[in-house]
């Protein structure tokens, strides 16, 4: 998760203190809609799965907790959540 | 906004310019006037001011709006002849075939670009603004089709900036309204969500709204979208540092309409452009 939060402060650098794990980050648009594709190759390189779109909805991506539950917590033999080695 | 079905028309009535560009005739006339009319209902009844927006928009402003980014074919730009040009075109030169220097502006491709620009800045507060405005705006487009679409045509909008609450209300109170107006105009009229008219239609935007819808649309039974509720999260207050209030960068949104495509589904529901004023001008009695 630590890259994930890295990469929103990246995107928004006025942001101050930390992102709350419940926050929408799509309505506040803390994931501004053109860099999306960007935040699921991020969420692809950390999980090390591929994401289609078809099969995921919005509310997947909309706050931190449900992005670690729904693509960094491993329903099989997963890596552990948080962070990942680079690809 | 009487109609002028006493004005005789040549025989053959008004010429086309060409594709995209049509000269309305009286009764469409009517039909457009009174439809707008109709339409500010919306305005009335959200205490929504009328405005006027500006005929021309910056490039720099719609560049900060990603404009470019989304819609780089649509924008029908306002050129100029170069200082060297004008002594030819005085001679009678053929216009067509001389050069033209960009101004820096376009033609609005919707009215609530130059309303927009014209709040950056500013702290619309918690109770938040509304604006209301007929606009004719300009879209590049690959085909024309009579008044559904045009290059040129009338877009009227309901703007609101102000609170996340605020908009999702704004646009609830836009829905029904474009209900409740059907019924009393006598068009049946199906909401789907719907996208912009991106260029990379694979880009992360494009990708987002589909799904996240942000776009409806409420369109005539031969699929003519007439009618849209839009909403635009706080994109629009970040980029332009309009605030509401302490809540911080506004959310926005917008209901919107094209009145030719109003024109053009009321003439399929009534049968002849005739029959349709008469049922307007039931409507607006």
């Amino acid at each position: 998760m630590e890259r994930i939060a890295e990469w929103l402060h990246e995107k928004n650098p006025g942001l101050d203190g930390p992102i709350d794990v419940d926050e929408d980050l799509i309505e506040a648009r803390l994931i501004d809609s053109m860099d999306f594709l960007e935040f699921i190759d991020l969420l692809e390189e950390i999980s090390g799965d591929t994401i289609d779109l078809q099969e995921v909805t919005i509310d997947d991506f909309r706050t931190l907790s449900r992005v670690e539950r729904r693509f960094l917590t491993p329903s099989g033999a997963a890596a552990a959540p948080g962070p990942a080695t680079t690809g | 906004m009487s109609t002028t079905s006493s004005t005789a028309l040549p025989d053959g009535g008004l010429k086309n310019p060409g594709p995209g560009l049509l000269t309305l005739d009286p009764v469409h006339t009517a039909l457009l006037h009174g439809l707008d009319a109709l339409l500010t209902g919306l305005a009335a009844r959200l205490s929504a001011p009328e405005v006027v927006g500006p005929p021309l928009l910056s490039v720099e402003g719609l560049a900060r709006l990603d404009y470019f980014r989304n819609f780089p074919h649509l924008g029908v730009s306002a050129g100029r002849f170069t200082p060297e040009a004008l002594d030819g075109l005085a001679a009678g030169e053929d216009p067509g075939e001389l050069p033209l220097r960009p101004t820096g502006h376009l033609l609005p491709s919707a009215t609530c670009y130059g309303l927009l620009l014209s709040l950056e800045g500013r702290d619309v507060g918690e109770d938040g603004l509304r604006l209301s405005a007929t606009g004719r705006c300009f879209r590049n487009e690959t085909h024309y089709d009579g008044l559904r679409r045009l290059w040129g045509f009338h877009m009227r909008e309901v703007l609101y900036l102000g609170t996340k609450q605020g908009a999702v209300e704004h646009l609830e109170k836009g829905a029904e309204f474009v209900r409740e107006l059907a019924g009393l105009l006598g068009l049946e009229l199906t909401r789907a969500t719907a996208d912009d008219p991106f260029y990379d239609r694979g880009g992360s935007r494009a990708r987002l709204m589909a799904l996240d819808p942000v776009k409806h649309e409420f369109s005539a039974p031969d699929g003519t979208a007439i009618a849209s509720v839009n909403r635009h999260r706080n994109f629009f207050g970040e980029r332009l540092d309009i605030r509401a209030g302490a809540e911080g960068p506004a959310y926005s949104a917008c209901v919107a309409f094209g009145v030719e495509r109003w024109v053009h589904a009321m003439i399929l529901a009534h049968g002849t452009p005739e029959q349709a004023l008469v049922r307007l001008r039931a409507a607006r009695s």
